[in-house]
């Protein structure tokens, strides 16, 4: 009885014995799981996410989250085999990739939003100067209406580029403000570029003005110069300035005037040839020059002939150099128009015959530019 | 003949204990999926960024330990159990912060549409007293041509809005105030120093 007992316990500490054995060699040769090493890419990229790499650096992290989804696909499809069929060598890979492109994407990501940041920064600067240097040296121009609704445009997309950029949505920010640049550069080149082509005949405006003062130091006549851009009427005597006025000219006052309506101030040489006041005149006093002259009927019959104008077009007329003016803005039909009581001072010393010299501007677009 | 039960019982005892070691906890798994679904559905990505990305994460981390455990001889799930059910947790919270941030920002857009209405009605009152001003008439065609530009941002707004896109109605509609707002003061003063009356 004793000794069959004993046998019992025997075979009991036997069994122990190699099930212990079993489970301890079981557990050896089993392969350890890649925990630490995705444990690891895991944590990396939840770095790198908080350093926005999913925004700025979005291809680095994107590869980091594939190897890590690789890594975990790979690790399940091994988890399925038998137990020590496993091999995590490709895990362990995977996971290794994940960690190295998400502590690049970290790295690279800081890096671009500061570049970004800065540039961003940079632009927004430039563009408000752009945006001051067309309020400031467009201001007064008549730009067309599709003109002034890009113009509006592009003011809106700064601000709410600004307004982005303000919040660190720097990807936004620079959305907004690629709209605006392209908006409002376009507004200001065009804008320049119209202005240059009209001040291509500066030299000839000068040449006008010069020998129409030369003239009038000769002759110890009037002489009367308006300066459209600078909005300024000058009276010469004798080849001197004797006054300076403001001067408001036609609702589009840029360019030479071409037919009847276009609301253009004419440019060229002409002469007084009218004086009216009172009752003769709806603008307290006018003095009428002769528009148009030769050289505007030979212009406008040249580009009627050549199609640019209407055939049915008028060349218009009755430009006169009138009262009624003062109200800061270029409100007349292509007239000039000063304060009644500059008209009260130049009307009785300017005679029929005065001469009158209409151009585009006295300064060149340099000149006026870096003024501004 | 004993000693074969007894090695038959030594290996029901190891396969016991191989398989009883832990089971997957498939229910828990899937409650936290579907909170972080939710939270994702109220838009937490876009109104609590970072608070999704941190439960992203933390469910890749429980996902992880998962896997590790299936892996093992000896599973043990507890831990994980307990991970999954803070991610729940931690889902519905950022839910939670997400709609309350979504909330936010819709009720600022609504303030800011009422308030620009308000400045844009007025605007449109103050053009037919405003002097022509120093620039003249260009100046003033130039901010009637910036108050047609807010206007059209406005009904972009409130496109933007009625679809549920706060965030981007958000920067449109501010930067739209604050030109009708700039306009707004521009044409006040003009009038005062005009000496009209506003």
């Amino acid at each position: 009885m004793g000794k069959k007992i004993i046998r019992i316990i025997l075979a009991l500490l036997t069994s122990a014995v190699i099930v212990v054995l079993v489970i301890f060699l079981a557990v050896k040769i089993t392969p350890e799981p890649p925990y630490q090493e995705i444990k690891t890419a895991i944590h990396s990229i939840s770095a790198a996410s908080a350093k926005q790499a999913s925004v700025y650096s979005r291809k680095l992290y994107s590869e980091a989250e594939n190897a890590l989804d690789s890594a975990m696909a790979v690790w399940k499809r091994e988890n399925k085999k038998f137990i020590f069929m496993r091999n995590y060598e490709k895990v362990l890979e995977y996971a290794r990739l994940a960690d190295k492109k998400a502590r690049e994407a970290a790295s690279l990501s800081v890096q671009n939003s500061n570049d970004l940041e800065h540039r961003l920064g940079l632009k927004i600067k430039s563009l408000e100067e752009t945006k001051n240097k067309i309020d400031e040296f467009f201001g007064k121009y008549p730009l067309e209406s599709e003109t002034r609704t890009r113009l509006s445009k592009g003011k809106l997309m700064l601000k709410e580029a600004e307004i982005a950029y303000e919040k660190k949505q720097l990807l936004q920010a620079n959305k907004k403000l690629n709209d605006a640049e392209y908006l409002l550069n376009s507004v200001y080149e065009n804008t320049l570029s119209d202005i240059k082509t009209w001040f291509a005949s500066l030299s000839t405006w000068k040449k006008w003005v010069d020998n129409a003062i030369t003239e009038s130091g000769k002759r110890k006549s009037y002489l009367i110069v308006i300066d459209k851009f600078a909005h300024k009427f000058y009276l010469y005597y004798a080849g001197k300035l004797k006054y300076e006025f403001d001067a408001e000219l036609g609702k589009n006052w840029t360019g030479d005037k071409r037919i009847k309506g276009d609301k253009a101030t004419p440019e060229g040489r002409y002469k007084i040839i009218k004086k009216l006041q009172g009752r003769a005149t709806r603008w307290y006093k006018s003095l009428a020059i002769d528009y148009p002259n030769s050289e505007d009927v030979e212009r406008f019959m040249k580009e009627k002939a050549s199609g640019t104008i209407s055939s049915a077009a008028n060349i218009g007329g009755g430009i006169e150099i009138h009262g009624g003016g003062g109200k800061n803005t270029d409100w007349t039909d292509g007239c000039i128009a000063l304060t009644n009581k500059n008209m009260d001072i130049i009307y009785p010393i300017v005679q029929i015959g005065t001469p009158v010299v209409i151009v585009g501007s006295l300064r060149s677009l340099d000149e006026i530019m870096n003024e501004n | 003949m004993k000693s074969k039960v007894l090695m038959g019982f030594a290996a029901i005892v190891m396969v016991a204990l191989m398989s009883a070691c832990g089971k997957l906890p498939q229910a828990q798994i899937d409650e936290a999926n579907a909170a972080i679904e939710a939270a994702k559905a109220a838009e937490a990505e876009v109104y609590v960024p970072a608070d999704f990305a941190a439960l992203q994460d933390s469910m890749r981390a429980v996902n992880a330990y998962i896997e590790s455990q299936k892996s093992k001889l000896f599973k043990k799930y507890g831990p994980a159990v307990e991970d999954l059910k803070a991610v729940v947790t931690l889902a519905n919270t950022v839910k939670e912060n997400a709609a309350a941030r979504k909330d936010e920002v819709k009720k600022e857009v609504e303030t800011l549409m009422t308030d620009i209405k308000a400045v844009i009605d007025e605007t449109s009152k103050l053009f037919a007293k405003a002097p022509k001003g120093k620039e003249g008439k260009a100046a003033l065609d130039q901010m009637k041509a910036e108050m047609e530009t807010v206007n059209a941002a406005v009904t972009e707004a409130q496109s933007k809005y009625d679809s549920g896109a706060y965030m981007d109605a958000l920067n449109k509609v501010k930067a739209a105030k604050e030109t009708v707002d700039r306009i707004n003061g521009e044409l006040k003063e003009a009038i005062k120093k005009a000496g009209g009356r506003i």
